[in-house]
């Protein structure tokens, strides 16, 4: 029996295709209950849902050569899955067929500090990962706040960033060398262990934040730092929220680059005070918190620099944490900042745009005006240090005058986003999520480049279908 | 809404929470070992938000999925959105045993046996002499709750006392000097049955610190492995039998960890009434953990406290109890007690919080997921290099003694109980001598 979905261009899983998948993987690596199908169907998003027909943990390389082998032969769609942690719906298999779950191969094959570099496979979850490096005085930079549940396979296809990547930059300029799976089954190596490779075109940068469309990542060399001897963390609260985001730009161009510039408006600093107790100003419009890493004498020039221009922008006030364990209850409440804002409304309509770090108290201050002018809660939260934010819509999809108006409110935010220059996703990537503002945002010739570039690796369009570009 | 699901249904705006970041994949024992989203409380927490939706039926792979649980609550205490998904696993076993039943052996046990004490003493009793024809590997023992369980399963385990904890403590024990409290022993089953010199040396210490400890022979099971299990109806019934046998006790004590939150959690699954929820708070405000009535309520002075000499200059670690730590907010106290005990050496193991991976009945139900979880436990206490594993839960002792046993470490792991006695007067010295409750 071989059922068509309800798109044209992939097949549904045979009972037979089952018990082929079984062969390769070991039945206890494929899973197609009822339930089964259900856990697999969501992201860490609110709104994507679609069930899988199978459920397929490989645990080795081959496996995957072979699944993709198989799907590719019987036109059966396949989604790449990590930690299922992402916020574009990339992990939805949106077109049914079968989810590939990497997270069962998770072994860390090879820490190496004389090369800065670990060898693992794709499954290890970010988490493990810089625990294991801790050990030995290194660590990984890109800091997804998802790294408790993220996988290095998934960090590398949404290409992902995080506070850090403020000085540190995102993924890609961490990735040395992919193993990975074409969808027509073949493994091949792109890249290697070297820091300097222009061997041929820079596929490991084409496969970084290709979103799971190209071919299935199933082990990577990493580049890795010493971890920096010293921190600092420095929190300044202003009475004006585009005045915070005008201090970020005057502290690059001071010449300071700290780790990290977290931005906090009045809505996140009230939440963090109702979770934790902590007592934060909630005078506050906004607030900025600074990490700067490095040696002593550098964390102690570059703290004096912020502590400087804050005052010099009108800081309302300027705190520096005692020390390791007051900086961690900060780092925490702003993480707790994060799920208040997620859980603060029925659906939250979380965004990604990033802008010029220059334009960006300017961007703040037409987010405010949209979302007034709709009467509609928001709350500006991000990675102000490289002008990636986070607006964020209170709504609720069940609702829908209000979830209409939420959604119209987003499309103002994207479009006002672009119109400073900047992008409508920093670091979450598209998928699903982002699609319908692609075709509107960009070049229609960069959208058929890409699609050429899909038909290269993957003729039969099997792997990760729907996502990205709309179809 | 489907008008069943008359449990869960109370856990809705718990269920509604989760916002799926999946942060609970770092804590979950379980799926850290599985790698299956349906183990993660994330997936449970979907599945129930299907079935309220009417979009998923009570099926016995919803039942597998909410069974994979320890109960452990590591999740909970680090969910961002604190999601209690502890309430809603155990309500949707409620509400699935309700509408299915839970497996007959397990229901008749629940019902008959454990709410009557003599004859569950009596079944262990026969089965004890029946124990060296226990086959190895999944046993006949599997539908018999918490510990019992474990007896099947081809683990290293405690023999079945030759004598009873009623049968060899009196009902009432008077306090040494002024009597300041007035205490029931809430014994529980392992400590009954198995451990019944850990009910013994309580008792000392209670009634060396001025407490007069009544050993109520009404008490049942407390009803946690019951309840948790989602056979509400029959720990509704065991609980209002002991709020019945503990009547006119200033306070409530226990030394197993998972009596104690079993105890304390009457009002939140079990209840029928406000007024019956009324009486469940009240007595659960009653309810005190061994370590936590010592040092909280009797404000015990250190210096009364003697180390048992066979542990004189040894080197012990904690394992905390999930149903101590996280069910109760128990940790600091029975740290104050090991760092109080002179002649003893107390180190922290690694994670000293991580579940031991019993988790009652699942030790037997998901038997090979719980030995990986427990060797975890091992290499933590091997890399502490203490002697001895201290902690205050029976199931845990159970656990822990088999993971090290069948790794080849010969440690000991005590309870807390066994560790100190008190000084009855100045003249007292170290090394003074034989227990004043000798077996009789």
């Amino acid at each position: 029996m071989m059922r068509r979905c309800r798109y044209a261009d992939c097949e549904m899983v045979t009972k037979d295709a089952i018990r082929k998948l079984e062969g390769i993987v070991g039945a206890a690596n494929v899973l197609s209950s009822e339930e089964d199908r259900k856990v697999y169907s969501y992201d860490g998003t609110s709104t994507w849902v679609h069930q899988p027909d199978v459920v397929v943990f490989p645990t080795e390389t081959a496996h995957v050569e072979a699944v993709l082998a198989l799907a590719n032969e019987a036109k059966i769609a396949v989604t790449p899955r990590g930690g299922g942690t992402n916020l574009s719906g990339g992990s939805v298999p949106i077109r049914g067929g079968i989810s590939l779950v990497m997270t069962r191969m998770n072994k860390i094959l090879e820490i190496s500090p004389g090369n800065l570099s670990a060898r693992v496979q794709a499954g290890v979850v970010l988490m493990d990962l810089q625990k294991a490096l801790a050990a030995k005085g290194l660590f990984f930079p890109p800091d997804p706040q998802s790294f408790l549940g993220a996988t290095i396979g998934g960090i590398i296809s949404e290409n992902a960033g995080g506070p850090v990547c403020l000085k540190y930059g995102v993924t890609k300029q961490y990735i040395l060398g992919i193993r990975a799976v074409l969808p027509t089954g073949k493994a091949i190596q792109f890249g290697g262990i070297t820091l300097k490779n222009v061997v041929g075109y820079d596929l490991v940068s084409l496969l970084t934040g290709s979103e799971g469309t190209l071919a299935v990542i199933t082990e990577a060399v990493l580049r890795l730092m010493p971890m920096p001897p010293a921190r600092k963390t420095i929190i300044a609260t202003f009475d004006d929220l585009p005045k915070a985001g005008e201090t970020v730009s005057a502290i690059l161009d001071a010449g300071t680059v700290p780790a990290k510039i977290e931005l906090l408006d009045n809505w996140v600093i009230r939440n963090i005070n109702r979770i934790t107790g902590m007592g934060l100003s909630e005078g506050a419009a906004a607030m900025l918190m600074f990490e700067c890493d490095g040696t002593d004498e550098v964390v102690a020039h570059d703290a004096e620099k912020i502590i400087g221009v804050c005052r010099r922008m009108g800081a309302a006030g300027v705190i520096v944490a005692k020390d390791a364990a007051e900086a961690q209850a900060y780092w925490k409440a702003r993480g707790a900042g994060f799920a208040a804002v997620f859980s603060a409304a029925p659906t939250v309509l979380a965004e990604d745009v990033t802008v010029p770090r220059t334009r960006m108290a300017e961007f703040i201050r037409r987010v405010t005006d949209i979302c007034k002018a709709a009467d509609l809660e928001v709350t500006v939260i991000g990675h102000a240090g490289d002008g990636n934010l986070h607006p964020s819509v209170m709504t609720d999809q069940n609702n829908p005058g209000h979830f209409a108006r939420a959604k119209r409110a987003v499309d103002e935010i994207i479009a006002a986003a672009v119109e400073f220059g900047g992008v409508l996703s920093g670091e979450h990537g598209i998928g699903l999520e982002k699609q319908k503002f692609m075709r509107r945002t960009q070049d229609p010739t960069f959208i058929d480049l890409m699609r050429q570039i899909k038909r290269i690796f993957d003729p039969n369009g099997i792997l990760n279908p729907g996502k990205i570009w709309e179809d | 809404m489907p008008e069943t699901l008359e449990n869960v249904r109370k856990f809705a705006a718990d269920v509604a929470q989760c916002m799926k970041c999946g942060f609970c994949s770092y804590y979950c024992p379980v799926y850290r070992e599985e790698k299956d989203e349906k183990a993660l409380a994330r997936g449970k927490n979907q599945l129930i938000r299907f079935l309220l939706k009417g979009e998923q039926e009570l099926t016995e792979g919803f039942y597998g999925a909410i069974d994979n649980c320890l109960l452990c609550k590591t999740c909970v205490q680090y969910c961002p959105a604190k999601t209690r998904i502890d309430h809603a696993v155990i309500a949707a076993r409620g509400d699935y045993a309700a509408e299915r039943g839970l497996p007959l052996s397990k229901s008749l046990v629940f019902r008959h046996v454990l709410s009557r004490r003599w004859l569950f003493g009596w079944a262990l009793r026969v089965a004890s002499w029946f124990q060296f024809l226990l086959p190895r590997g999944e046993g006949k023992f599997r539908h018999l709750p918490q510990f019992l369980t474990a007896l099947g399963a081809g683990r290293a385990v405690p023999e079945i006392a030759p004598k009873f904890l009623r049968d060899s403590l009196p009902e009432r024990n008077p306090a040494v000097g002024e009597r300041r409290y007035r205490v029931g022993l809430f014994s529980g089953c392992a400590t009954e049955y198995m451990f019944p010199e850990v009910g013994r040396r309580i008792v000392d210490i209670l009634t060396g610190l001025g407490c007069e400890v009544v050993f109520s022979r009404a008490q049942a099971c407390c009803g946690a492995p019951v309840f948790f299990s989602g056979d509400l109806e029959t720990g509704r019934n065991l609980a209002r039998q002991n709020l019945e046998a503990f009547e006119g006790c200033d306070y409530i004590v226990t030394g197993c960890a998972t009596c104690g939150s079993g105890l304390a959690d009457y009002p939140v699954y079990l209840s029928e009434s406000p007024e019956e929820k009324a009486r469940f708070e009240a007595f659960a405000a009653r309810v005190r953990d061994f370590n936590a009535f010592v040092i909280d309520v009797l404000a015990a002075e250190p210096g009364r406290f003697q180390l048992e000499p066979r542990f004189r200059g040894k080197t012990v670690t904690w394992h905390d109890p999930c149903h101590l730590t996280r069910h109760q907010g128990v940790a600091a106290q029975p740290r104050k007690i090991l760092n109080a005990l002179e002649g003893l050496r107390f180190v922290e193991m690694p994670d000293a919080d991580r579940c031991c991976g019993l988790g009652g009945s699942y030790s037997i139900t998901h038997h090979d997921t719980s030995k990986k979880i427990a060797d975890h436990k091992v290499a933590g206490f091997e890399a502490s290099g203490a002697d001895a594993v201290v902690t205050a839960c029976p199931g845990c002792i159970i656990q822990l003694r088999d993971a090290l046993s069948r790794h080849g470490n010969g440690a000991e792991v005590v309870h807390i109980g066994e560790l100190f006695r008190v000084k009855r007067s100045a003249l007292d010295g170290p090394g003074d001598g034989p227990a004043p409750t000798a077996d009789p």
